[in-house]
């Protein structure tokens, strides 16, 4: 199937042939295509890289209000990192930044994969349902999903709590009910990291189902009857050929993990500089008090958008190459 | 066939970019604006802080007849900014020229934005307003800066503590007096309804303050031009150490609080019969009401109590008005300010929001005195209303970096008081001199 495809792209990328007959239409159909995207690029140049031209000057500048107003901003070189680097607050939200992305990406790829093969090996009508159920979680706005779970892990009324306290004492201990969920970090990171799960595993779980479908069955039923386990039908024959799918996938979700800001800012806030992660600490400092600093929180952001980057290449470099090897 | 097809899509995209590059331009001779003459504008702009609700759009209708009167000319267009996006759309609208001509503001804000410049000098106009001579004089100083008016006060208030009337009656409780008898009376209620005793928040600078100021402390002094974190002095260390003993020594107020502010649970638990006793403003009266209109009749109120009698001095919060640095009508924007802030509607619209006027003469009347929910804030602002450091970096300190209920959260949570103040002084000495 890959070969077909890619023999295909050469076909089409081999055939205008310079020194054909046609060579000059094919030259003048060729702004076209240029044309055609060029109000998206005008449209991403103004929206997406002047901001993060931007971004990148300002985080050398003392930037306020006044600045913003037309004042000259004061050139401070590299100040602005160096203020970050040497607060120990940046240490902390970088740890937790990591670790959230780990715990939550991993967690993502499982629910997601696994509620992607019940769906595959659900009937259609079934398939239909459960796919419709999970969806209305990923389409969910950030900020309502955050609302519902602060309600559900909250100490007045919070559903999770009542429920902990039915469980019998010695399973789960008790006082579950006034439990503050928001007081500590590592509680408050669970909480989110089941809230960002339970939102993003769907898409995952909806990707993996279509590819799924490309798969033949044959393999499958070839596999069945040299008396295969589900286990090993999985890493021998949908892993390897949805590598690229999965390839994909991660990337994504690195990527929206690395960059949570919303369900964290609803959940606990910006009064608990304890549990702060990279974005909530980017923001507190660029507009959290009336004297904006956005030449600071530009800083916080490129450091931020570098981390993902260089996640992000690494990653890709290493799917190129395993597809090349391929 | 695709030669006929490229030029086609290529009108079409030239199309798109001229219509995108229209809307663009468009926009931009909007914000551009024309420039009409002050004195017959069509329209002035106000902002309000709060959500809009049904008696506060009432009431400003009545002060938009009342100003058309004036100006007939003149329409009022009134928008709504909620509390946590006034400092965004602020900053937007000083960075962007797209601001009111009147506006609401926070009193603890008001420092910061007059230094930001924005918001215009009406010390000469006060001057010729009546009413305005008999501002608070003690409010009035907060939105001075160099001998320069930049806003009047227009309503203000104090926090108290709220009580349950029935449940300090059935248990022969009377309003506690000092620091000891106010945990003696939560331990009581604990033990006797099953419920926390007092809620203690731990993002709650302004109440906390009271019991700092009470013992003798302030957050930070001013000498010689200088500002010095002071929390760690031992009147402050003691005041804090107690606040904070209410969750982690002496166990009358629950954890289920720190981290969170008086709204995030102890106002709804309070309403709900969920906790003994909360600290607010009188302000929160009519949320209490929507949460639980029934409990209303046994809700009462007691100042904060001193450490060992008397009273504790208290913050004021409230909102103040003034007229924006940018707009181009600033005499009808004032006219409109003087309109909305006049006695009778000061005084209107602070009863709706159960705040208090800010002219000396009303306050002093009767009608403050005597009400039974009133009363008790009125007698706490007379006992001594205190203002946090007037220094831009305040927004900061508390805004930004929420330097001391981050410092009553670690200390609620077992770190040692001294260590904790210490560090929150050495912020004081970076963000208050900044």
């Amino acid at each position: 199937m890959i070969e077909t495809v890619e023999e295909a792209g050469r076909r089409v990328r081999g055939s205008p042939d310079p020194g054909s007959p046609t060579g000059p239409v094919r030259r003048r159909v060729r702004l076209g295509p240029y044309l055609l995207i060029l109000p998206s690029l005008v449209v991403i140049g103004v929206l997406l890289v002047w901001p993060v031209i931007q971004i990148g000057r300002m985080s050398l500048q003392n930037v306020g209000v006044r600045q913003l107003r037309g004042r000259p901003a004061e050139n401070v070189g590299l100040a602005n990192y160096r203020r970050i680097l040497g607060d120990d607050l940046f240490w902390t939200a970088l740890r937790h930044t990591v670790l959230f992305a780990a715990v939550a990406v991993t967690a993502t790829l499982i629910a997601g994969t696994l509620t992607g093969l019940l769906l595959g090996s659900l009937g259609r009508r079934m398939s239909a349902l459960v796919t419709g159920g999970i969806m209305v979680a990923w389409a969910t706005p950030q900020v309502t999903a955050a609302i519902v779970f602060s309600w559900l892990f909250g100490t007045t009324g919070g559903l999770v709590g009542w429920f902990l306290d039915l469980l019998p004492d010695g399973l789960v201990g008790s006082g579950w009910q006034s439990y503050n969920w928001f007081a500590r970090p590592l509680p408050t990171y669970t909480v989110l990291t089941l809230c960002v799960v339970w939102m993003s595993f769907p898409f995952i779980a909806v990707s993996v189902l279509a590819g799924l479908r490309t798969v033949p069955d044959e393999l499958y039923e070839a596999a069945r009857v040299d008396g295969s386990t589900a286990w090993q039908r999985f890493w021998k024959i949908t892993f390897p050929l949805l590598r690229p799918i999965f390839g994909v996938l991660l990337t994504l979700a690195v990527i929206w993990d690395f960059r949570v800001f919303t369900q964290l800012f609803v959940l606990s806030g910006l009064a608990n500089r304890d549990a702060f992660n990279l974005s909530l600490y980017g923001y507190s400092e660029a507009f959290g008090s009336l004297n904006a600093k956005y030449g600071l929180g530009s800083a916080i952001a490129v450091v931020l958008t570098l981390i993902v980057l260089l996640v992000t290449a690494v990653h890709v470099r290493t799917v190129i190459r395993q597809e090349g090897a391929a | 066939m695709r030669v006929i097809d490229a030029s086609s899509t290529l009108r079409f995209a030239t199309g798109v970019t001229a219509a995108a590059l229209a809307l663009v331009l468009a926009a931009a001779c909007e914000s551009g604006g024309g420039t009409e003459p002050s004195g017959t504008a069509r329209r002035i702009v106000v902002w309000q802080m709060g959500e809009g609700s049904p008696e506060q759009t009432r009431f400003l209708d009545g002060v938009k007849a009342e100003f058309r009167r004036m100006h007939p000319q003149t329409d009022v267009r009134v928008e709504y900014v909620p509390w946590p996006q006034a400092t965004q759309k602020f900053q937007t609208a000083i960075a962007g020229g797209s601001g009111p001509d009147v506006t609401e503001v926070g009193n603890t804000d008001v420092r910061s934005w007059i230094q930001q410049g924005a918001f215009a000098d009406i010390g000469a106009k006060v001057s010729h307003w009546a009413e305005g001579h008999d501002l608070s004089q003690g409010a009035l100083a907060n939105d001075q800066v160099d001998g320069r008016t930049y806003a009047v006060p227009w309503y203000g208030g104090v926090r108290a503590v709220w009580y349950r009337k029935d449940w300090f009656r059935d248990l022969h409780l009377q309003p506690p007096a000092s620091w000891a008898q106010l945990v003696a009376v939560a331990r009581r209620i604990q033990k006797a309804k099953g419920v926390p005793g007092i809620a203690a928040p731990s993002d709650f600078t302004n109440g906390i303050l009271s019991f700092v100021w009470a013992n003798g402390g302030d957050v930070a002094a001013k000498q010689n031009g200088r500002w010095t974190g002071t929390l760690a002095g031992p009147q402050a260390r003691e005041a804090i150490e107690f606040y904070a003993g209410l969750v982690s020594k002496e166990k009358v107020a629950p954890d289920a609080y720190i981290g969170k502010n008086e709204l995030q649970g102890p106002q709804q638990d309070f309403a709900l019969g969920k906790v003994g006793m909360y600290m607010d403003g009188s302000w929160a009266l009519p949320q209490l009401e929507k949460i639980n209109k029934k409990g209303a009749p046994n809700w009462g109120v007691f100042p904060i109590p001193g450490r060992d009698g008397g009273l504790a001095p208290v913050f004021s919060g409230g909102s103040d008005l003034a007229v924006w640095n940018d707009s181009r009508h600033k005499d009808l924007a004032f006219d409109y300010l003087t309109v909305l802030d006049g006695k009778r509607n000061a005084q209107a619209f602070a009863t709706t929001l159960k705040f208090l006027p800010q002219f000396s003469d009303v306050l002093r009347s009767g009608t403050y005195q005597n009400d039974p929910i009133m009363g008790p804030f009125a007698r706490a602002a007379e006992a001594g209303v205190r203002f946090t450091p007037a220094s831009k970096g305040w927004a900061d300190y508390e805004g930004a970096k929420k330097v001391l209920p981050n410092a009553v959260k670690a200390i609620m949570q077992g770190a040692s008081a001294d260590q904790e103040l210490k560090k929150a002084d050495e912020q004081a000495g970076s963000l208050l001199n900044e």
